[in-house]
């Protein structure tokens, strides 16, 4: 802010380390604990991309009955159908409801195989010293962070369909096995987001030591 | 000495982002600072922060509680109608015996978001009226921040909305009142997240709480 140097030293070169709560500075290895909110004081996410891929590992196991298994399952007096996650984007399609099958089809398929692709990309290029544009990364890991959480919305679709249709002997609505897992996967991708630290991104050139693994 | 240490500790802030050290400024009313490498924002100043942030959570509050309260949806077709609210999207799923799918729902919808909500409250209500605060109203700030991303009654409504669509052809349906209250919960919480200023809250905090700091046995170590 007041040097107008592009890279300049970070907190960590000094000695220094910032709350990840509430941004007060503390000297390294001073305390354990923040001196104003309380929360623990890490100047790196700790095992933060051993964290990484194991979320992303869970969130990708979990994806794949997600994609697999019926999230809903629709009974008539005669008929009975079960829809997965893609044939119900499908069937939107078919009816002509290209604006509800495409935001479904953004929210459900594409926004998480983009988190697994982007977080795996990241962790990568940090331990393999990828060239990659530090803003390039920067403006990915924000985007992660945000798109996560919007691949919620089909469990909440199948909650209320759920919910809506008891009409009993016409027609119900249950959910299937598949949206336990699409929630889980969902979760897990925020989860291997938020832990995957930015300022790893900045460390490596302007530090010449050893990245915290 | 070590109050002076304190000090100098205080004039210095690094960027969450990237960890660029920069030394704080005093900002005007309104500015903020971004980070001269990542262009991230390092300090901001919000203008009136405690009076609507406190506002809009209070009113925030009491629209969650009526979108829980009240009748969300109803529906009919062929003279047989159901209605539901939103506590039956969790006893649906509770009853086919999608158990911890309905809790994750409830939480994500109804429980983070008004835990969060009475947590902002319970932090600036002290702040707004000058009452002292303790460590307690700082753990119950960090935590408010946390639940952020978690809260997703945002979301929700789009699930409605898509849900809506979805069997609008098979029967007739009602908005309930619900619906309108938790619509406009999420406008509020929009205004929350513009007008709730972080860094001023934990500076007043830090001021307020002054002397819980000098008092924590950590510190004398």
């Amino acid at each position: 802010m007041i040097d107008k140097a592009s890279s300049g030293i970070s907190a960590r070169q000094v000695g220094l380390m910032r709350c990840g709560a509430c941004g007060t500075m503390h000297r390294r290895g001073e305390r354990v604990i923040c001196r104003l909110c309380g929360a623990r004081l890490h100047s790196r996410t700790p095992h933060g991309l051993q964290r990484v891929w194991a979320f992303l590992l869970l969130g990708a196991l979990a994806y794949v009955p997600a994609m697999m298994l019926p999230v809903m399952s629709t009974r008539s007096l005669a008929t009975r159908s079960e829809d997965t996650i893609i044939s119900g984007v499908l069937e939107l399609a078919d009816q002509g409801s290209y604006g509800v099958a495409a935001i479904i089809f953004v929210a459900s398929i594409c926004i998480p195989i983009i988190k697994f692709i982007v977080i795996a990309a990241l962790a990568s290029s940090l331990q393999r010293d990828w060239a990659m544009s530090q803003s390039a990364r920067h403006r990915l890991h924000r985007l992660t962070e945000l798109i996560g959480r919007w691949s919620m919305i089909d469990v909440f679709v199948v909650a209320v369909l759920t919910a809506l249709i008891q009409l009993g002997t016409f027609i119900t609505i249950t959910p299937g096995r598949g949206i336990e897992a699409f929630a889980l996967a969902v979760i897990f991708t925020m989860l291997a987001a938020s832990s995957l630290d930015p300022r790893l991104f900045w460390d490596h050139d302007t530090d010449g030591s050893a990245r915290t693994r | 000495m070590a109050s002076d240490r304190r000090t100098d500790l205080d004039e210095l802030l690094a960027c969450p982002a990237c960890d660029r050290l920069h030394r704080r400024l005093a900002l005007a009313v309104g500015e903020s600072a971004d980070c001269v490498r990542c262009g991230h924002p390092v300090q901001t100043a919000r203008a009136d922060t405690l009076d609507r942030s406190l506002a809009a959570s209070i009113a925030c509050l009491i629209l969650l509680v009526m979108s829980v309260a009240l009748p969300f949806l109803s529906l009919s077709r062929a003279g047989i109608g159901s209605q539901i609210s939103v506590l039956d999207a969790f006893g649906a799923l509770w009853a086919s015996d999608f158990r911890w799918l309905g809790v994750l729902t409830l939480a994500l919808i109804v429980v983070l978001p008004v835990l969060r909500l009475v947590l902002l409250v319970y932090v600036l209500l002290p702040l707004r009226r000058a009452r002292a605060t303790g460590q307690r109203t700082r753990t119950a700030f960090r935590w408010a921040l946390m639940l952020e991303p978690w809260a997703m009654a945002d979301i929700f409504m789009v699930g409605v909305a898509i849900s809506l669509f979805k069997i609008g052809t098979v029967a007739r349906l009602h908005i309930g009142l619900a619906f309108w209250a938790l619509l406009a919960a999420i406008g509020v919480s929009f205004y929350l997240a513009r007008v709730l200023c972080r860094d001023t809250v934990w500076q007043r905090l830090a001021a307020e709480g002054a002397d819980a700091v000098r008092d924590d046995p950590d510190r004398r170590t």
